[in-house]
């Protein structure tokens, strides 16, 4: 693990309220059966605070993080999740891209790295989306350096011009917690982040999560691995659908 | 901001799209060639149909147009014309000089009475005679043994004037009457003898003459006595279209008029004699012309010469009708027609033909959308997992489904503007590509198919000893064409497409046609978007959930 900006003082503020679920369900169809994954899920998730959410495979905490990042919707009968005050659900479409955009960060298992793309524009895709053709045109140095500060921190500036093919698994996860930070998020949604890598180079990236994180980043991490989720400030557990 | 990017690095980096733009490519070639070749084929026989007859022709049965001269004076009198012609037209037999003595072959043909001083102001009439001294330009485009480069060959004056050196009339003949004219794959003519050497003897000026037999026929359509005259041949023509040049023949104006008893004769009276017991003379039968072609004044459409004439012939009517010493008086039924509406019948089928290849080659734009929907829907479901992404960073439906309607943009810009390339280069070239597969095979290239399909054998079966089925199937389909090039390279001698005989221009039309190109490049883009907007909407419609779950 490089010596990165990223690498600061663990940041001990009482913890505000950013994101909260609040007796969430979800159920999913399939074929002809429901499925339910999340039947009464509710978690507070504090301004800076690191939590880990464990389970076993099936338990609903993939689903749980996608609903709190706006990828997927609660059921219709399901509690509210707010963020900073507002209720995801009265989101409209805009909005709810915005938030994706650039409220939150999401760091994926298998990294879903553009293979089209190199390092340095993997890492600036978001704050792409986000840009109209104008603002690009005015922006785009600074946004390159930001992009190219973000991932020399992530110890990558040997791979700026590297297609994904090319880099190890653990590099390819260090580009994707580069993407999830392009646009400043608020909270971090990490599913499984080390769950494809082996445990030294898993242990390079919680590194750079827990160097993230006492920079002030709200981060929620999904793992079933009690090691991994030890590195959290807080530990809840998804079992049959519930948040214990 | 991304969607470009991301639509240009999938055009870039990937061999599908590759695979799309050469499809649209081919699809928009196909139609350009194939329409330019008609449209400059149709050209080419508006152009031909027009020679000889100017931009609008007045007829008349063969009762003929009396005083013409002085309706060609009130013609060329108008400011839209710029010089007219009288034309006898009419059917006749012509005994050719070849044959068997008194059973020389016979020719139908029609027969033009003509006066060629005229006829060349208004339809450059000198200019398709074929036997005449080439110009310095045509003479460097001529086969070195082509005849009219020798001076025994060249009858300019005889065609011009219609008469022989000595003062006898004389008559042009279109170029394929006689059968002893073998058109070359060059389009030029040579005069081959029975045992097919070339022969002075059958070329036609040289002969003794023909014998032209004509009918008068009376304004009660009864028939007179046949009338025959031995003409000689003075020269030949080429007008460019087979139908006249395989039919028509050209003879002096004042021999067909007496022939067909046009020209001017007494008038007589019906009821009375003279002193000699003979009808009375009381005045003179004018001459008649049964067609009058007239050339418009630089500017003037066909149209505006049309209703001038007519006009101008209503005053002429008006003045003859009004003069008591004209016993004869201006017929009432005449027609007036631009040279469209008299070839309508030729140029017609033609355009029919071009419209129905452009209706059947337009279904090329169907196949079109079609390559590109099939191969947009297996780029979106493959790059599912990519969308999934994107919707998970923010970009909204519109933006994905922007992606792929750029992607298809480009795809169809691309490929269009190739397929214009590429219809540019063999329209530009077709005849030297024509020419190509017209010649037997050169060595190099028979030596080069057989060692291709050589090695190509021995690639299939090194796919086979590898266990690689991929390559073995591939090896074995470019082995089976390569054999089969090389099989037709050796025992073909060439392929005659554009046949001379058939659509008679002996070359085929090669410019392209912009507008038909243009045309083709606008349909190429939207059909490309139109097939890449389903994939597209599939795209965006995609659930980024789904699409990222990783079992």
């Amino acid at each position: 693990m490089p010596h990165t900006n990223l690498h600061a003082t663990l940041h001990t503020k009482p913890h505000t309220t950013l994101l909260s679920a609040t007796h969430v369900k979800k159920t999913y169809r399939l074929g002809r059966v429901d499925v339910p994954v999340l039947t009464d899920a509710s978690l507070e998730i504090g301004q800076g605070e690191w939590v880990a959410i464990l389970g076993s495979s099936g338990s609903g905490k993939s689903t749980l993080l996608h609903l709190l990042g706006g990828l997927d919707r609660a059921d219709k009968d399901s509690g509210p999740i707010h963020f900073g005050g507002e209720d995801l659900r009265s989101f409209s479409a805009g909005r709810e891209n915005r938030y994706r955009n650039r409220d939150v960060g999401f760091v994926f298992q298998f990294y879903h790295l553009l293979p089209e793309l190199t390092v340095l524009e993997n890492a600036m895709l978001p704050a792409l989306v986000g840009l109209s053709r104008m603002k690009w045109l005015s922006g785009r140095s600074e946004l390159r350096q930001r992009a190219t500060d973000l991932l020399e921190s992530c110890g990558l500036s040997h791979r700026l011009k590297h297609r994904p093919a090319e880099l190890s698994g653990g590099e390819r996860q260090r580009v994707a917690i580069a993407r999830a930070l392009i646009n400043g998020p608020k909270i971090l949604l990490a599913d499984e982040p080390t769950g494809n890598l082996d445990i030294r180079t898993g242990g390079g990236i919680l590194d750079l999560l827990a160097a993230t994180h006492a920079q002030g980043m709200t981060l929620v991490m999904v793992t079933h691995d009690e090691a991994v989720a030890a590195r959290a400030q807080r530990r809840v557990r998804i079992t049959d659908g519930r948040v214990e | 901001m991304y969607a470009p990017l991301l639509a240009n690095r999938y055009l870039t980096s990937r061999i599908i799209p590759f695979i799309a733009v050469a499809a649209v490519a081919l699809c928009v070639a196909l139609v350009i060639v194939v329409v330019s070749v008609m449209t400059g084929f149709l050209d080419m026989v508006r152009s031909s149909g027009k020679t000889l007859i100017g931009d609008v022709v007045v007829t008349r049965d063969i009762s003929g147009i009396p005083y013409y001269l002085d309706f060609i004076a009130e013609i060329e009198a108008l400011p839209e014309a710029e010089a007219a012609s009288a034309i006898v037209e009419t059917y006749g037999l012509l005994q050719m000089p070849y044959g068997n003595g008194d059973a020389n072959r016979v020719e139908t043909v029609q027969v033009w009475g003509i006066d060629p001083v005229s006829l060349d102001r208004v339809a450059s009439f000198y200019d398709k005679l074929y036997w005449v001294k080439p110009s310095e330009e045509l003479a460097k485009t001529l086969a070195p043994d082509d005849p009219r480069l020798d001076p025994e060959y060249q009858r300019d004056e005889e065609g011009r004037t219609l008469r022989t050196s000595d003062g006898r009339p004389g008559i042009a003949l279109g170029i394929e009457i006689s059968a002893f004219n073998e058109r070359s794959r060059d389009g030029s003519y040579r005069c081959e003898g029975p045992s097919n050497m070339q022969d002075p003897g059958y070329f036609m000026p040289n002969t003794r003459g023909a014998v032209l037999t004509l009918v008068p026929v009376s304004e009660s359509a009864s028939l007179a006595g046949e009338k025959k005259r031995r003409f000689a041949i003075v020269n030949e023509f080429q007008s460019g279209v087979y139908q006249i040049d395989a039919q028509r023949v050209l003879a002096p104006l004042a021999d067909v008029q007496e022939m067909l008893l046009l020209n001017a004769a007494p008038l007589t009276s019906r009821t009375e004699l003279d002193a000699n017991g003979r009808p009375k003379v009381i005045g003179e039968s004018p001459a008649r012309a049964t067609t009058i072609v007239v050339k418009a004044s630089d500017g003037v459409s066909a149209l505006a010469l049309k209703i001038a004439v007519d006009a101008a012939y209503a005053r002429f009517a008006a003045r003859i009708d009004a003069d008591d010493t004209k016993l004869v008086k201006a017929p009432e039924m005449i027609t007036v027609a631009t040279w469209e509406e008299r070839l309508a019948d030729l140029i017609g089928p033609v355009e029919k033909e071009r419209e129905l290849m452009r209706t059947l080659f337009s279904i090329v734009y169907l196949v079109c959308a079609g390559l590109v929907l099939a191969i947009f829907w297996a780029i979106v479901q493959e790059k599912t997992r990519d969308i999934g992404i994107l919707r998970a960073i923010g970009a909204s439906r519109t933006g994905v489904l922007w992606i792929f309607l750029r992607y298809g943009l480009l795809i169809g810009v691309a490929g269009s503007l190739v397929g214009v390339l590429l219809a540019w280069c063999v329209v530009t070239r077709i005849n030297d590509i024509h020419d190509f597969l017209g010649a037997p095979a050169a060595m190099w290239l028979k030596v080069t198919a057989s060692g291709a399909a050589i090695a190509a054998i021995a690639m299939a079966l090194r796919g086979l000893l590898r266990n690689s089925a991929l390559e073995t199937v591939l090896w074995t389909f470019a082995s089976i064409a390569l054999v089969l090039i090389s099989v037709v390279l050796f025992l073909h001698h060439g392929f005659m497409v554009w046949d001379p005989s058939v659509y008679y221009f002996s070359r085929i039309p090669n410019s392209l046609d912009w507008v038909t190109a243009s045309t083709t490049v606008i349909g190429g883009v939207i059909f490309s978007v139109v097939g890449a907007s389903i994939p597209a909407a599939r795209a965006a419609d995609t659930d980024p959930v789904k699409s990222l779950r990783y079992e």
